[in-house]
């Protein structure tokens, strides 16, 4: 199945991309790029499917730190590549089309 | 926080029905005791249930561990006391999210379940709700996806065989 890089999934890529070898959790995303969760969500999964991004639970123990584990994003070698070369190769999105995203938290 | 103000709603809301029962449950067993003296008890027995049962059904009983089977907090547990909005509202649709969750193949609804209730504990209280939204706006998409990700994984590794 091919990925359609769509803005969100461009957004959720540029975030990724600003430190390839970082990690990130889901609100960190989801406030980076200005994507409702329930938005970014199916973005990462999609992009875990193709092998872009792999993901990994937080090892803390829940009750000591009165939270729950926060699950982690990273981009795998070969999606760094993979997700710079779409991107070159992308249509920007216009600006337009960012502040929209931004006014409307992202909802698809 | 209305949980108090709810309660008092339902006790009202429940006292003319209990009190109605118990009128015709009186009556029914004077008439039982005129004409069928054995079976008065019947009317009192039915009395009883009835009454539990309009109890029951007003005024559920609470159960901590309804829905959850996870560790962690749900909207019961981080962040409930500062919740925005009413706080029946945020767990309701709580509750709804874990529903959602089983529409969802097993592992693949029991993660998403695991990282919305890891996100919303960790978002700010104004934010919460519009996070829930949209996480139940995006569910049926997303179960819709895993669904076919997981038969297009078991196509591609064959079917099991036994032993």
């Amino acid at each position: 199945m091919a990925l359609r890089l769509t803005v969100q999934v461009q957004l959720v890529l540029q975030a990724l991309l600003r430190d390839p070898a970082g990690e990130m959790y889901g609100l960190e995303l989801s406030e980076e790029t200005g994507l409702q969760p329930g938005t970014a969500y199916p973005i990462l999964l999609r992009l875990e499917h193709e092998g872009w991004v792999a993901s990994r639970w937080e090892d803390i123990d829940p009750r000591a730190e009165k939270r729950p584990a926060r699950r982690y994003y990273h981009l795998t070698a070969g999606g760094a590549v993979q997700a710079s070369a779409a991107l070159s190769g992308a249509r920007r999105p216009k600006g337009a089309a960012l502040r929209r995203l931004a006014e409307g938290g992202g909802t698809a | 926080m209305m949980p108090d103000i709810d309660r008092e709603g339902r006790r009202k809301k429940r006292a003319p029905v209990i009190a109605s029962i118990l009128l015709v449950t009186a009556v029914m067993a004077a008439l039982l005791q005129s004409f069928q003296p054995d079976w008065a008890w019947v009317s009192l027995a039915i009395g009883i249930v009835a009454i539990t049962a309009v109890g029951v059904s007003i005024d559920p009983p609470r159960s901590h561990k309804r829905g959850s089977r996870r560790r962690g907090s749900d909207l019961t547990g981080h962040g409930r006391a500062e919740d925005d909005g009413p706080a029946g509202l945020a767990a309701h649709r709580w509750r709804t999210l874990a529903r959602v969750s089983r529409l969802m193949p097993g592992p693949a609804g029991r993660r998403w379940l695991a990282e919305a209730d890891s996100l919303l504990s960790d978002i700010e209280p104004a934010r919460r709700t519009a996070a829930i939204r949209s996480y139940l706006l995006s569910a049926p998409r997303l179960a819709v996806m895993m669904w076919a990700h997981q038969l297009h994984r078991r196509a591609r590794l064959g079917p099991r065989r036994p032993g």
